[in-house]
């Protein structure tokens, strides 16, 4: 693998305000809109399988019909007028008596990190529902304070818990090389949030796994609500030779960088045939309940103790979701950058989907708070991106400068800004299309 | 010190964000609950001592549109109403006053200027000028006033705050724990009690109230009033039980039925 370069200067010319753009990063709309109900953008990417996330990869895009109205909220829409959700929850109650066990042995996997949405997820199926969950934990990068109390008190509402650490020597070089080649210092917690489960369920041989709400209602295509389970190519594949991590090939990974097939099993997906033969299924709770993020909270209020944050989380004003991993602050900064949706963008769609909030309310909060940067945990998360020649001896050959400082990170940032979204005014970046 | 001979008041406190009456958990989270001038008007009815409008969210939103709540709130409500929630100047207390307010809740415009209290304080005297703070502990016997809808953090002490805000003229405080609002555990005593120690003017103890027994703590603590939401709009206690109970335990409340 090439040496990892210190990031290039950027050439401003390229984003002079009156510059006629005529190209995008990451296949993105060249022409920026808004959803006419909500602050999303048609640049938002949909979710994508991260296991052949490389530099080159292009994202598919939210769907914005004649009307000019997102996918997410036509969803919305739907789950206020079309759906049956009694017809649902009927489903639910037999896919539970199919699988519930009376021997004492678990029947279910809920994953979660024991915040709102899976609090609410294990708990109402063991009380209402009648279940046994295991819950399974694929530990943040770096908890919060209140996020841990958050996970403590979860289990302590009544569910067994496993918590799975992966070690932070590779959990932190994926994430350098995540940050530096995709600007995307999540994607080592997302591998194992969407592998880890699945994978425990063949282990404990307890096949029926429940996520929370599916991640289309935020914007995939509206198609990939119609199914109460997850497509396996979120947690499987098939050759895992084609597997990319941090954007590197697995096989780069163990020639430069000397880890082994042991350091990168938590990451890798679950071989598709064993989910088969073990019958494993993955369903979305929220395919069969009403899912409502603001719900969940009360609900985590009232049955456990949950707590907000302290604060509002850096780029946004909410205070109740995504709140237990110090890396999510860079996480929604970068999605600022490459697509130029912040955390307040994210926060502010969702709840006026949810009715939460008027789309008057959310421009206001976009406006204020979206591209905010995250200085308060930057030493602790700068030093964690950070690697040291006694961790990994052939460092010097594969990065330019492995200090990470704020710096380097703005620098970095700026190689993957496009320009069709930034431009360079009186000394700072402006978004050239605001809601 | 000598506790005040004045009643003990039983004042609901109404969130509005927008044309709503909302309710949160720890100032997150906040849900619609109703139209805020028929609960209004229904406490009242009940025996109210006085009745709070919060736009929280005003500072947050930067906006201020209380005055149409309270211009409809005063034709048929006859005790005092105090409002707050984005007020930033002068001429925001002139108007929220001339709509039918009797005093001013300030909170994320004094801590940006505290200069405000006084000039208010001067032009329409201390009797209407309400110190409201968010306070978020911040360890053993130490609070944090908050801004925002109890969003943003400011560095001010609680107690060094309220001393400097009385200083410079405010006329009442609103101390609001954003660790036990919405919560219905009780109220935050300890803060209470560090805060009426310093403070020569009276103080509304607000959130957290669960049960009625809460405002006999909250009066114990040093507190001359109790702001209560959440126990009234979800109809889980009545004014006039909690003034019963207050009476019944020797405290000095208005007769009222």
């Amino acid at each position: 693998m090439n040496k990892i370069p210190y990031p290039k200067a950027t050439d401003l010319k390229l984003f002079t305000p009156d510059v006629r753009v005529s190209e995008s990063k990451y296949g993105l709309p060249l022409r920026v809109e808004y959803c006419k109900r909500c602050v999303i953008s048609n640049q938002r990417p949909n979710s994508a399988v991260e296991y052949n996330h490389t530099q080159s990869s292009l994202k598919a895009t939210i769907f914005f019909d004649e009307e000019g109205v997102c996918d997410a909220c036509r969803f919305a829409e739907r789950k206020l007028k079309q759906i049956d959700w009694d017809e649902r929850e009927h489903r639910l109650i037999e896919l539970c008596n199919r699988h519930r066990k009376s021997d004492g042995s678990y029947d279910c996997i809920v994953p979660g990190s024991g915040g709102k949405d899976s609090f609410f997820a294990s708990h109402i199926l063991k009380s209402k529902y009648g279940m046994h969950p295991l819950t399974v934990t694929w530990a943040p990068h770096i908890y919060t304070d209140w996020g841990w109390r958050n996970f403590q008190s979860w289990i302590h509402a009544g569910h067994d818990n496993y918590l799975m650490t992966p070690n932070g020597r590779v959990h932190r070089l994926l994430t350098r090389l995540s940050t530096e080649l995709l600007f995307h210092p999540f994607q080592a917690f997302m591998f194992g949030q969407k592998a880890l489960a699945p994978k425990m369920a063949l282990l404990f041989n307890i096949p029926l796994v429940f996520y929370g709400e599916n991640e289309a209602e935020y914007g995939n295509p509206i198609s990939d609500t119609d199914s109460a389970k997850r497509d396996w190519s979120y947690f499987t594949a098939t050759n895992q030779d084609e597997v990319f991590l941090g954007g590197v090939n697995v096989s780069d990974l163990k020639s430069s960088f000397g880890l082994d097939q042991n350091d990168l099993q938590p990451y890798l997906p679950a071989d598709p045939n064993r989910i088969e033969e073990n019958s494993v299924e993955v369903h979305y709770l929220g395919y069969y309940l009403r899912w409502h993020p603001q719900s969940c909270y009360y609900y985590a209020v009232e049955h456990g103790g949950f707590e907000a944050s302290p604060e509002r989380t850096p780029g946004t004003y909410s205070k109740y979701n995504s709140i237990d991993d110090r890396i999510d602050d860079l996480h929604y900064y970068t999605t600022g950058v490459k697509f130029g949706l912040g955390r307040a963008s994210y926060d502010a769609a969702q709840e006026i989907r949810s009715g939460d909030i008027t789309r008057e309310e959310g421009i206001a909060l976009v406006r204020r708070f979206d591209h905010e940067f995250p200085s308060r945990f930057q030493d602790e998360l700068f030093e964690y991106l950070s690697l040291s020649a006694k961790e990994f001896p052939q460092l010097l050959e594969l990065f330019e400068q492995p200090l990470m400082d704020r710096e380097y990170f703005d620098k970095l940032a700026n190689q993957f800004r496009s320009p069709h979204l930034w431009q360079w005014v009186n000394g700072q970046w402006k978004l050239r299309n605001p809601i | 010190m000598m506790r005040r001979q004045s009643n003990f008041r039983l004042i609901p406190r109404l969130d509005i964000k927008g044309p709503n009456l909302i309710k949160g958990v720890h100032l997150e989270g906040l849900r619609v609950v109703g139209e805020p001038s028929t609960f209004a008007k229904g406490y009242y009815q009940q025996g109210a001592d006085e009745i709070i409008f919060m736009d929280a969210v005003a500072s947050l939103y930067g906006r201020n549109n209380l005055s149409q709540i309270v211009r409809r709130a005063v034709e048929e409500i006859f005790v005092p109403i105090t409002v707050g929630g984005g007020v930033r100047s002068i001429s925001d207390v002139t108007d929220i006053l001339r709509a039918g307010a009797d005093k001013i809740a300030l909170n994320t415009a004094a801590i940006n200027r505290p200069t405000l209290i006084e000039e208010i304080a001067t032009q329409f005297g201390s009797q209407c000028v309400v110190l409201s703070v968010e306070a978020k502990q911040v360890g053993a016997g130490k609070w944090e006033a908050l801004t925002d809808g109890g969003r943003e953090k400011s560095g001010l002490d609680v107690v060094e705050w309220v001393t400097r805000a009385i200083d410079l003229g405010a006329g009442e405080i609103l101390l609001t724990s954003v660790d036990h609002e919405g919560t219905r555990r009780g109220f935050d005593l300890p803060l209470i009690r560090a805060v009426s120690a310093v403070a020569s003017i009276p103080l509304i103890a607000s959130g957290g109230m669960g049960v009625p027994e809460d405002a006999l703590s909250a009066y114990e603590a040093g507190a001359d009033a109790v702001a209560m939401a959440r126990v009234l709009h979800y109809r889980e206690h009545s004014i006039p039980s909690i003034r019963r109970l207050a009476r019944s335990n020797g405290l000095l409340v208005r007769p009222y039925e």
